[in-house]
């Protein structure tokens, strides 16, 4: 009987159909689009951290890439506990091909390697990839420089140009995430070549025996003697979800605006069917289908209805995902590895699925409302408006009164904790949803008194049909409503976080005329000596100066820092955009004397520092500096 | 002893109005409709016509009196109960004909049968015959878009009459008609229930359906009284 009648409502109302669905799945795909996007970032140098670290528990790690001697893995491999052990150097370059250049990590790795699994070395049987001398490149970075096994390829790296030929390119599922990661492998003494950092490593792999993991970390603690970090193995992606946030409190503003409006056009899809349901639920219960059946009818409709259009959705969602969302911000790429494969947990889709589903079914609910014991049958056709298109006044002053309310408790929350702004945010957009019944009608009472005006029998008809869909009107202007709020205040937090970060990079790099460095190294972190280079341009025509600035990145309990050192001579010390406490001319003052910093508010609130106040950092070789 | 009798005793239904009135649809009617007799309501709009069909198929109670089909008392049904004694043994024909569009006549016919979980094959196969007899045999896979209003009233008829049900009720079956079609539907309904001898309870209208009836009322402000007001056509408010 289901099916059945399913199939002659699909062949009745087909076009109304195919509407709902539409609408259904365009809500889907943008949330699917969102969260992907989403999940994407983290994951995919998620999916790339956990290749590189295999099977290995815990590591030796330097605090920033100037890493440490390589003679430490050597003891490492023969602490008690320990099954296994890798050395791995880590440094970001630049590789140029034949059709362009980019940014990569560089991974030096030892045969040891092999023994972790990491880096796909477990398919080595499987025509994995042999540590053949050259270059090891993944197919996404051969792709964008025009390489391919046995052509050559330039690396620029602390301030040299080496020509390296690629050993192999990486493609296929044996590799996973690798294939799509910027990366570039090489073996450790070809990599240290390469970076000028002979003898010296970033991090040891280490893999415990079973039971013995307190035992090994105990001995790499003491190693570490207070210069290095013991942390897990994935200790990096905590610091990428500590970077993140930032970008992921909008993402997630989005992704609650998304939610919404795509219920919003979920419901008002569903709703344009809805009167003609309503109709169809009364008629088979007056030729005699009982409230069990119907109830069975309407649930499996809709959600017929709603795994088609949401599956529909999550295609489109995928589509969306990668042409329009999947955008790494550049700050987040220049510091960890973020591939650009698209990710999709199976989380995601149920969770984008579900919404769709669930938003059909509640969509659906109307006329279940008329199973009600107390309603009439035929309750549908002796309706006056648009046939149970219409909200009385009651449930319209009802909303408007708990949406007066919801506002002032949010915005008196929001007053109390600042903290709670982003949520308070989507929490005054759902709430004045429920303003715009009122408003709606006080503008339906309002047009008639310009009509009177204007003497327009068009404003008059279109009173008319507004108040008799007013449910439908209400949900329109909801989504227009929520469609506006939303590219206001994600546009505008956006706005605001590209103004600034372009405000405080003109500053910053507006101290000098001319920058030499490697490409996309926005923190200056590649280092390289400028002796003869720095020489050599101060020799040039038209030079007047030339001065010599040094970043770095330093890992400091759950944060990448980034460091930066400008030289005393530069006319500004610090972004004057960027100046939130204290002076700007005894700041600029204090740093050219020495011994002094400018904090990001967030490592200021994090440590409760107060402008004056001495902090600590771990240095990156040396016990911690004040 | 054959017991489909429909029978009425003291009904009441009033509706509360929209300006704190109450309306008296049915104001202590009483009624009995035998088995092969088909009975006629006649009335003005508003006067509780169509209340008293919807309280005989039991799609509505009364708050006094009671409505006896077969000697059960049809108000005091459960939800399911009564949704069964619609499904299977109320035949309704509603003015407006509630066809499904873009669905076939034999199709539409086919609704209160896949309600009882026949097959789809098996529910046409059954409704075939009631389209034949109603002279819609060569139009039965067509659309109600195709058909004239007369076939669309037809094929609502088919659709009453496939569950053979043992109570007719018709709300203005010939509404939607030109003077011709609809006397043929009358005549039509009355020669089922003659045939099968069940009650049948009619709305109308129509000031001509009276001489194929075999009694008429007149209900008005909630009271029934005999057909001898029923004149001319331009004296009945529609």
């Amino acid at each position: 009987m289901l099916f059945h009648l399913y199939r002659r409502r699909l062949r009745s109302h087909l076009a109304q159909e195919l509407l709902a669905g539409s609408g259904i799945a365009v809500a889907v795909a943008l949330v699917f689009g969102v969260l992907v996007a989403n999940t994407s970032l983290t994951s995919s140098a998620g999916a790339l951290i956990q290749q590189v670290v295999g099977s290995a528990h815990v590591q030796l790690t330097a605090r920033s890439p100037a890493g440490f001697e390589q003679g430490l893995a050597g003891t490492v491999k023969r602490l008690p506990g320990v099954r296994s052990s890798a050395a791995v150097l880590r440094e970001n370059v630049s590789v140029a091909g034949s059709r362009g250049a980019t940014t990569v990590q560089m991974l030096g790795v030892t045969a040891g390697i092999v023994n972790l699994g990491s880096l796909g070395t477990k398919n080595f049987g499987a025509g994995g990839f042999r540590f053949s001398g050259g270059l090891i490149l993944p197919a996404v970075v051969a792709s964008a420089i025009g390489a391919e096994p046995g052509s050559r390829v330039t690396v620029l790296a602390a301030g040299g140009a080496h020509r390296v030929r690629v050993g192999a390119v990486l493609s296929g599922s044996l590799f996973g995430a690798l294939t799509s990661s910027p990366v570039a492998i090489a073996l450790l003494g070809v990599a240290q070549r390469l970076v000028d950092m002979p003898g010296r490593v970033t991090q040891i792999l280490v893999q415990p025996r079973p039971g013995a993991d307190r035992l090994v970390k105990g001995e790499l603690l003491r190693i570490a003697g207070g210069r290095l970090d013991v942390t897990p193995a994935d200790n990096e992606l905590h610091l990428l979800d500590q970077a993140i946030k930032p970008n992921s409190q909008s993402t997630e503003l989005f992704s609650a605006i998304s939610v919404m409006v795509g219920f919003l056009l979920a419901l008002n899809a569903m709703l344009l069917t809805m009167p003609e349901r309503r109709r169809f639920v009364a008629d088979l219960r007056m030729q005699g289908y009982d409230r069990r059946q119907v109830l069975l009818l309407i649930s499996f409709q809709a959600l017929a209805l709603g795994i088609v259009a949401s599956l529909v959705g999550v295609a489109l969602g995928d589509a969306l995902s990668s042409a329009f969302f999947h955008r790494v911000p550049t700050y987040l790429a220049s510091a960890f590895p973020i591939g650009a494969k698209q990710i999709v947990h199976p989380t995601t889709v149920l969770a984008a699925f579900g919404c769709g589903v669930l938003a059909t079914m509640l969509a659906s609910l109307t006329p279940v409302l008329d199973l009600h014991e107390g309603r009439a049958v035929d309750a549908v056709f002796r309706e006056s408006g648009g046939r149970g298109e219409t909200i009385n006044g009651r449930a319209t002053r009802m909303l408007g009164i708990a949406g007066m309310a919801s506002i002032a408790v949010v915005t008196a929350f929001v007053l109390i904790t600042p903290g709670l702004t982003i949520v308070g945010g989507v929490a005054l957009a759902l709430t004045t949803l429920l303003l715009i019944p009122a408003m709606f009608a006080g503008i339906a009472r309002a047009l008639p008194w310009m009509g009177d005006h204007i003497r327009s029998s068009a404003l008059v008809v279109a009173v008319s049909e507004l108040r008799a869909t007013s449910m439908r009107a209400v949900a329109l202007a909801g989504i227009a409503g929520l469609a506006v709020y939303g590219s206001i205040a994600i546009g505008g937090a956006r706005g605001d976080l590209i103004r600034g970060i372009d405000r405080a990079t003109a500053q910053y790099f507006g101290t000098a005329d001319i920058w030499v460095g490697t490409g996309e190294d926005i923190f200056n972190v590649n280092r390289f000596e400028p002796g003869h280079t720095a020489a050599a341009i101060a020799r040039a025509p038209g030079v007047a100066s030339v001065r010599s600035y040094q970043g770095g990145l330093l890992d400091v309990d759950t944060r990448r820092l980034w460091i930066r050192a400008r030289p005393s001579q530069d006319h500004a010390m610090i972004e004057a955009s960027q100046l939130l406490h204290g002076d700007l001319a005894r700041a600029t003052r204090l740093l050219r004397q020495g011994g002094w910093a400018a904090v990001s508010s967030g490592f200021a609130d994090e440590r409760h520092l107060h402008v004056g106040d001495a902090f600590s950092l771990p240095t990156p070789s040396r016990p911690p500096r004040s | 002893m054959n017991q489909r009798v429909l029978e009425l005793r003291e009904v009441v239904k009033h509706y509360p109005s929209g300006g704190g009135e109450t309306v008296r649809a049915v104001d202590g009617v009483s009624l009995t409709v035998s088995p092969g007799e088909f009975v006629a309501m006649y009335g003005p709009s508003g006067s509780g016509k169509t209340t008293l069909l919807l309280l005989a198929a039991a799609l509505i109670v009364p708050e006094t009196g009671s409505v006896l089909f077969d000697g059960c008392n049809v108000g005091e049904l459960s939800e399911r109960e009564s949704a069964r004694y619609r499904l299977r043994d109320v035949g309704f024909v509603f003015q407006s004909f509630h066809l499904m569009p873009n669905t076939s006549a034999l199709d539409n016919a086919t609704i209160k049968l896949t309600a009882e979980g026949l097959r789809l094959s098996e529910a046409r196969r059954r409704a075939r015959p009631w389209l034949e007899r109603l002279g819609l045999g060569k139009r039965a896979d067509h659309t109600p878009e195709r058909l004239s209003m007369g076939e669309r009233q037809r094929v609502a008829i088919a659709r009453a009459l496939v569950n053979e049900p043992r109570l007719l009720l018709a709300d203005e079956p010939t509404g939607n008609l030109d003077s011709r079609r609809g006397r043929e539907t009358l005549e039509l309904l009355r020669d089922i229930c003659h045939e099968r001898n069940i009650p049948g309870l009619l709305v109308t209208h129509d000031p001509d359906a009276r001489e194929l009836m075999d009694r008429a009322y007149t209900l008005r402000d909630g009271h029934l009284t005999d057909s001898s007001d029923i004149a001319e056509p331009a004296a009945i408010v529609s």
